[in-house]
């Protein structure tokens, strides 16, 4: 009987923990990197995947601002006065080249262009185009590195943000911040390495929480959901009644008794349990404390707008995603819902913007004052773009817009991206990608160089297959980076 | 070239790649060579155990069995690919011969561009490894079947050593690996921790204190077995090997993907348990689920067994391409199937062969050929709450009963309806009332546009003044039959109002002028009903489809559905006039379509109709788009540019003259007049029919009758509850090998057929589902009954023999135990696929009766305890913790079965429900409702897995979120607040007592005076605590809705409560020692 060959289902009951310990040459602090410290697990785990990074990387942590729903690309940075100038003819078929619609608009007798009824200006240095309903973000053009060539195969949401996330439109596979938890653990003992903040108010696509689900990986990878409510982690807080005193004792009484157990019986088990019950004693301190915006100044406040008092709104989410950035959380991922403009997409597009506009560039403003965007990388995207023609009926004035694979623009900022830049070039009409496409799979592999991860090397065997993010695609764009 | 190797990087290299230089042997490598030299005085290496592991996870992702993607031409998968010659007088291996094999050059080759694998690649052999390579070369490379893929051997001995500790065979193999691993047995486990180990295992509930004094008292010689008979026979060990199958059927009682709504698919999970209460043989059980509506005679309950196939999420988000989920969801049903039964990944062959197994994409597409024969929709409708096609109408005896007797009556009006028309009274009739010079107008018209009259949107209904018909003006008038017609967009609809509202028993009809632009896959001139797809189609339609009239009434397309059509098509570009009219039977038989007045030649599309057609509502239960409409649908493609003139509907079936006539005659005239010299024309047979249809009472009397009757029954089968299943359509639908598993990417067609590399499906059987579950349980089958024991033993043991349960393929682990699997596994099919005899096998072996402390020398030698040398410590699974609580606490409800249940979790996961009142709190976990989005934040908290897909085993880890749970739920403070009240009543309020009697039950054994002194002294300052602060203590009694203490004083029941709660929080609590 041999040990077989890496499979990681070793015993987590083989040895003491302290001797196993000591054996990788490392106390409870090395331990502790593995995220959400998993005592019993962690034990088998041998800590995170990776011991550092592949190569050193630019950025320490990831804020993703997801805009789900799907912006429309061209009300918003992709400018094509084009649709215009040809608003209300008819999609030439040369365009479309018959590629698939979604069952929404396939049936459609007409497919109308509809050009943009907002204004287009260019800003900074870089000249990026902004549409006039982001006037806040023109502030931060210059920080910005824009693509305007994603592209994706999914034509619909659930497909379409769980490939975002996961790299497959099928459920099942770990998601970005998972992979992430699992190669790089965190560096922060008392908060998870993976944090979910969404919306207090859910309106349009819903979220499902496998976005944030670790598929395969072990469930401690799971993105942990902050929630705007009183137990922002699920049962954080003492039941009515229990003060904190009271269940330090009972903490204490419990690790009493068992290091009076493990005195009759060496047991790494049951030292990892105690282990286990100190750290969650200490996330129920510093969850809240994190959670507290008391100690911000006017001045930051007001930098992320009205919004920002009110738990659950983008803006207080982007504010929380910055303070879980300080405390050196490594993934936030940010949910934004309602891009999902299939009828009045003018007024879609100027209430997203008027929610997201302000508070998206307010926190880049924030990491610099705090010389945090350096090592910080923003992204701020959906999972696809939205149709140059219309869906449904189409006025001077009012279009829908259906959802579109095909091609879709992403922003990034901070952490080593190409400031200023444009990646890749669409077609007048917005439907094709004429030069540099980047698929979802290389915008993955680009944020994992960027935290210093080879994607190819990143892998984890499952069902006897080794899986990575990527799959077995994704290059990185290296015009992407600074 | 001799072979050419691509970097795992994804570059390709290519080139003679060895240079004379690479030939010189480093000096290191000689050493190695000695020591292997060494080596090979041992024992020969076993191809299966020593190197296919190597070569599996190393070099078959480049040079295994995918033929397709191979990044090389050189393979290792097999003896003759490995020898071949390569050309250029080069050979991967020579079997015996170190020197002449490029293999042992390349892998121990110093440039790191020649070195295999790629240094890049993550796979780095390790000196070890490259030493058994050599080895084995040297040893004349023999390859051998993977084991897994080798039939259970007919018979299989047990080894005969002198024991004086084994207590059955299983135990005679495990004594056997204690020899070989130089390691000794734990001692045995008190009987306490025995009986609790037992009684979680097997029924997933802790032992009572009276079972345990009653175990412990017993000193019969037959005291275990009677224990393992008690839990056996008991309802709750049907709920937990329920429970542990849930996981693997991937059970959820909502349809996952984006929507997630709930669905009803808890019979099915009833329908387990009492195959678990029935002790049904294992090999019954899982051909029923596969296969049970292909069992001669099936019986309700072999139907809905099936229902297994259709646990896979099903997808509700209008847009997506149906077929492309359809595909989705048989890939779904062949993965499980694989997974479960064969432990096999199918996953990687539905886009290229499997690189590590014997698996080709032809394997996969013909394997994934026997799911696909059923009418299922790649989307759930969004407006109607039909349940996905196929699906079984869930009927009891009394309904049967019913549905016989109402069967029978319609059977009777249809006899009697003839009867009448037979009659002589009625040709009398019929006579008398031609001399009467009848005069009829069109009796039953329900609506007639005739599109001349247009008020802005308004357009008149001659039946209907006040209720004009609607249609944006963007819809064109333009020169008709007669007057104007109307040309429409294809996206503008006509909507009729207070028209068309009929269910199926009723029938009706409809006449019209088109004029079509085209021919076009699917042309809309009327419906009824909330759209196509995201509707399931529900309602009635009139289409041209390719120019071929077609009608259809649906409950949910494509499996429970009616739909006639025309053989030919109608001309483009022309005027046709069109009749449907429908006899409300509900069969294809009933429909009728006429052009130009003459009947068309039809064929039967579909003829299973069984529900209704009218209950288009959005998940919240609003009423959508139920007005007739024509010339646009919902989601469908409309009548793009055709024209529409004189459209009528009837709210009968009318007659072959009548369709005539609407042809020939101007709409406004009357359909008969007088003189009857103006009937002239008639021919004498139809005008008679014409008289029984509208104008002799007893036929219209009869007919009424009939139709009540109709409505009576199918009002009886619309109220029965429907569950998704599997009903095999008569003809194989036509399978491709899609290429890199796309479902738009078809390949070479395939056929129903099992992996090339399994045993051969057997002649014998049908070439379906039932065909394929007889060959999996054939008794020799090499993986069926070994992955099965497996599984279970893993239930048992905690960790499996083949640690990778879903994995018997190359790139799993061999079992640690080879024999006792193939031993475990031929006994259990001999003994008829017994649960009850293999389980009790397991759980009286001294193996099983061993401490989780185990021999200090031995647990240092085999850390991993791979020789079972000890018990694991495996910890409680999520839903035995929620159960010990409750079962120790008094509130646990025993009711078996029936709809899932909200606990007080369910208000605090992703998507907050309002938690049940009374006893949905407080019933066995497994009946927690499972919303695959947002599962119970507790089973998701102690690592049940998503059920996304079937998954064999759960990872336990340990996070701090875990005591969160226990400290803070309010499922387990009320727990130990009912708890402690019943003990401090029953105490009288002794504080030993009460921690004494709680630590018992909810560990199953006493504890020793400093853990009572430790937990006494927690007692008195919880105490003190709520003495300073009185108001806490009635605020933590108040947790959850169990009625409030009446215990005399609150604070020293508040002390309890957190006493009781740490002692759950306690590790004999939550682990099985």
């Amino acid at each position: 009987m041999k040990n077989p060959l890496c499979t990681g289902y070793e015993s987590p009951f083989g040895m003491s923990r302290r001797s196993f310990l000591n054996q990788l040459g490392m106390g409870l602090g090395g331990l502790a990197l593995g995220s959400m410290v998993n005592p019993l697990k962690a034990v088998t785990d041998r800590g995170p995947a990776l011991s550092g990074t592949h190569f050193p990387g630019t950025a320490k942590r990831i804020i993703y601002l997801f805009q789900s729903g799907g912006p429309s690309q061209m009300d918003l940075f992709d400018y094509k006065p084009r649709l215009n100038q040809e608003h209300g003819e008819e999609l030439p078929d040369s365009v479309r080249r018959g590629q698939r619609l979604t069952g929404m608009s396939t049936s459609q007798a007409s497919f109308p262009l509809a050009g943009t009824p907002f204004e287009f200006k260019q800003h900074g240095e870089s000249g990026a185009w902004f549409s006039e309903t982001l006037p806040h973000m023109t502030s931060i053009a210059d920080k910005m590195c824009f693509v305007k060539t994603m592209y994706t195969e999914a034509i619909n949401h659930g497909p379409g943000v769980t490939m975002m996330m996961s790299g497959s439109q099928i459920p099942g596979r770990p998601t970005v911040g998972s992979w992430l938890s699992y190669g790089l653990g965190s560096p922060n003992e008392n908060l998870p390495s993976y944090i979910v903040l969404t919306p207090k108010v859910q309106k349009g696509q819903p979220l499902t929480s496998r976005y944030w689900g670790s598929g395969f990986l072990p469930g401690r990878h799971d993105g942990v959901r902050f929630r705007p409510e009183k137990d922002a982690v699920l049962y954080l807080n003492n039941p009515d009644g229990v003060s904190r005193l009271s269940r330090r004792k009972t903490i204490d009484h419990l690790k009493e008794l068992h290091e009076y157990q493990v005195s009759k019986q060496s047991d790494p088990v049951l030292e990892s349990q105690i282990e286990q019950y100190e750290m969650a004693f200490r996330m129920q301190t510093s969850v809240p404390e994190v959670s507290d915006i008391r100690g911000e100044s006017k001045a930051t406040l007001k930098l992320y707008g009205d919004d920002v008092a009110e738990p659950g709104t983008f803006a207080a989410n982007c504010l929380l995603a910055r303070r879980l950035a300080e405390r050196e959380v490594p993934f936030v991922q940010v949910f934004h819902m309602g891009w999902d403009a299939h009828s009045d997409c003018p007024g879609n597009v100027r209430s997203n913007s008027e929610k997201t506009d302000q508070a998206s560039a307010a926190l880049i403003k924030d990491l610099e004052s705090r010389g945090m965007l350096d090592d910080t990388l923003v992204i701020w995207g959906g999972e696809f773009g939205r149709t140059n023609y219309c869906q449904g009926k189409i006025t001077e004035t009012n279009f829908g817009r259906d959802h579109h694979p095909r091609c879709f623009t992403i922003w990034m900022a901070g952490g080593g991206v190409n400031p200023g830049y444009t990646h890749g070039v669409t077609d007048d009409y917005c439907y094709n990608i004429e030069a540099d496409g980047v698929h979802v799979h290389d915008f993955h592999a680009t944020m994992m160089h960027l935290l210093g991860i080879d994607h190819e090397r990143l892998t984890y065997k499952y069902q006897g297959r080794h899986f990575r993010l990527t799959d077995v695609h994704g290059h990185v764009v290296k015009e992407l980076l600074a | 070239m001799i072979f050419s190797i691509q970097g795992y990087a994804g570059q390709w290299r290519y080139g003679c790649l060895l240079s004379m230089k690479s030939r010189i042997v480093p000096s290191l490598i000689l050493v190695n060579l000695m020591t292997s030299s060494l080596i090979a005085e041992k024992a020969p290496l076993s191809f299966n155990e020593d190197i296919r592991p190597i070569l599996s996870d190393r070099c078959f992702r480049c040079h295994g069995p995918g033929a397709e993607n191979q990044r090389s031409e050189f393979r290792l998968d097999t003896r003759e690919h490995a020898t071949a010659d390569l050309g250029d007088g080069f050979f991967g291996i020579v079997p015996g011969n170190l020197e002449e094999s490029d293999l042992h050059w390349r892998i121990w080759d110093e440039e790191e561009e020649d070195r295999m694998p790629p240094p890049d690649s993550n796979l780095a052999l390790s000196d070890e490894e490259r030493k058994l390579l050599d080895r084995w070369i040297e040893e004349g490379a023999p390859y051998d079947t993977h084991w897994s893929f080798k039939p259970l051997p007919k018979s299989v001995d047990a080894p005969s050593r002198e024991s004086t500790w084994a207590r059955n065979e299983l135990d005679q193999f495990i004594e056997e690996s204690f020899a070989s691993q130089g390691v000794v047995p734990a001692e045995e486990s008190s009987r306490e921790k025995w009986l609790r180990r037992v009684s979680f295992d097997l029924t997933g509930l802790p032992p009572t204190v009276p079972e345990i004094e009653a175990f412990l008292t017993d000193e019969s010689e037959q005291a275990f077995e009677k224990v393992v008979d008690r839990l056996l026979a008991s309802d709750a060990y049907a709920e937990r090997m329920t429970s542990e199958w849930l996981d693997v059927a991937r059970y959820s009682d909502s349809n996952g993907y984006q929507r997630d709504h709930e669905r009803r698919v808890w019979p099915w999970r009833d329908w387990v348990i009492q195959s678990f209460q029935e002790n049904m043989p294992y090999e019954e059980f899982v051909a029923t689920q596969l296969a049970g509506d292909l069992f001669p005679d099936a019986t309700q309950d072999q139907v809905l067994a099936t229902a297994f196939n259709r646990l896979h999420g099903h997808l509700m988000e209008g847009g997506i391409v149906p077929e492309e989920y359809r595909v989705e969801y048989v890939a779904d049903r062949t993965h499980t199937f694989g997974s479960a039964f064969l432990g096999l990944t199918m996953e990687c062959a539905r886009c290229h062969d499997h690189k590590y197994d014997p698996l080709t994409m032809e394997d996969y597409y013909s394997l994934s050929s026997f799911f696909a024969n059923i009418e299922e929709a790649g989307l759930i409708a969004y407006f109607s709450f039909a349940v996905p096609t196929p699906a079984l109408a869930i009927s009891d005896e009394k309904t049967d009963k019913t549905l016989e007797k109402t069967q029978k009556k319609i059977d009777a009006k249809a006899a009697e309806l003839k009867g009448v028309e037979a009659a002589p009274q009625a040709k009398a009739a019929f006579e008398k009332w031609l001399v009467s010079k009848p005069r009829l107008d069109w009796p039953g018209r329900e609506a007639w546009i005739s599109f001349d009259e247009r008020e802005g949107e308004n357009f008149a209904n001659a039946v209907a003044p006040d209720l004009p018909a609607i249609s944006p003006e963007i819809n064109k008038l333009v020169p008709g039959v007669y007057g104007n017609a109307l040309q429409f967009t294809g996206d503008d609809k006509m909507e009729v109002f207070d028209a068309g509202h009929f269910s199926r028993e009723h029938p009706f009809s409809a006449s019209v002028w088109v004029r079509p632009n085209q021919h076009a896959p699917r042309e809309s001139i009327f419906s009824r009903g909330g759209g196509a797809d995201d509707a399931a189609s529900m309602g009635y339609e009139f289409m041209l489809m390719d120019g071929k009239p077609t009608a259809s009434w649906i409950h949910f397309w494509p499996g429970n559905a009616m739909r006639v059509r025309a053989k030919e098509p109608i001309p483009a570009g022309e005027w046709s006039h069109l009749v449907v009219s429908y006899d409300g039977s509900a069969k294809a038989y009933g429909v009728k379509i006429f052009l130009n007045g003459e009947p068309m030649e039809l064929e039967t599309v579909k003829d299973h109709l069984t529900k209704e057609i009218t209950s288009w509502q959005t998940p919240g239960r609003q009423r959508v788009r139920e007005h007739l409409v024509l010339g646009e649908r919902y989601r469908d493609r409309g009548f793009v540019k055709g024209r529409m003139d004189e459209f009528q509907m009837f709210d009968r079936e009318i007659s072959e003259l009548e369709a005539r006539k609407l042809y020939h005659m101007k709409p406004d005239s009357p359909l008969l007049g007088t003189p009857l010299e103006e009937m002239a024309d008639l021919e004498p047979g139809d005008l008679y029919s014409h008289f029984l249809a509208t104008a002799y009472l007893p036929t219209m009397k009869a007919r009424a009758e009939l139709q009540s009757a109709r409505a009576e029954r199918n009002r009886i089968m619309d109220g029965l509850e429907a569950i998704s299943v599997m009903r095999e359509t008569e003809d194989p639908r036509p399978a491709y090998i899609l290429n890199r598993g796309a479902y738009d990417a078809r390949g070479e067609e395939v056929t129903a057929n099992t992996p090339s590399a399994l045993p051969a499906f057997p002649e014998d059987q049908p070439r379906n589902r039932l065909g394929l579950a007889r060959w999996l349980t054939d008794p020799n089958h090499p993986l069926t009954a070994r992955v099965a024991v497996n599984r279970y033993w893993q239930m048992i043991f905690g960790v499996a023999l083949v640690r990778t349960p879903e994995d018997f393929g190359s790139q799993g682990s061999n079992p640690t135990h080879p024999e006792l699997l193939d031993w475990l596994a031929r006994d259990f099919v001999n003994h008829g696929w017994d649960l009850h005899h293999l389980l009790r096998q397991m759980v009286l072996s001294a193996t099983y009766r061993q401490s989780t402390f185990g021999d200090l020398a031995s647990t240092e030698k085999d850390p991993e305890n791979l020789s079972f040398c000890r018990s694991n410590p495996n910890r409680l699974a999520a839903e035995m913790i929620r159960d010990n609580a409750l079962a120790v606490s008094g509130l646990l409800d025993d009711d078996i079965g029936g709809p899932p249940v909200k606990p007080y979790e369910v208000a605090a996961s992703f998507k907050p429900m309002e938690p049940d009142e009374g006893e949905g709190l407080y019933r066995r976990s497994l009946y927690t409702l499972w919303k695959r989005n947002s599962p119970a934040p507790m089973m998701v908290a102690f690592d049940a897995p998503k059920r996304d897909i079937c998954s064999l085993k759960r990872e336990p880890t340990a996070s701090p979120l875990q005591p969160l749970v226990i400290l803070n739920g309010p499922q387990f403070v009320e727990a130990a607040r009912v708890f402690g009240e019943k003990l401090l009543a029953k105490h009288r309020g002794d504080r030993t007592a009460v921690i004494e009697d709680a630590f018992h039950q909810l560990t199953s054994r006493k504890p020793d005076p400093e853990e009572v002194e430790i937990l006494g002294n927690l007692y008195e300052a919880q105490r003190q605590e709520f003495d300073a602060n009185p108001a806490d203590a009635n605020a933590l009694l108040k947790v959850g809705y169990a009625p409030i203490s009446l215990y005399e004083n609150p604070r020293e029941h508040a002390a309890a409560t957190v006493v009781i709660n740490a002692i759950m929080n306690m590790n004999e609590s939550l682990i099985e020692r």
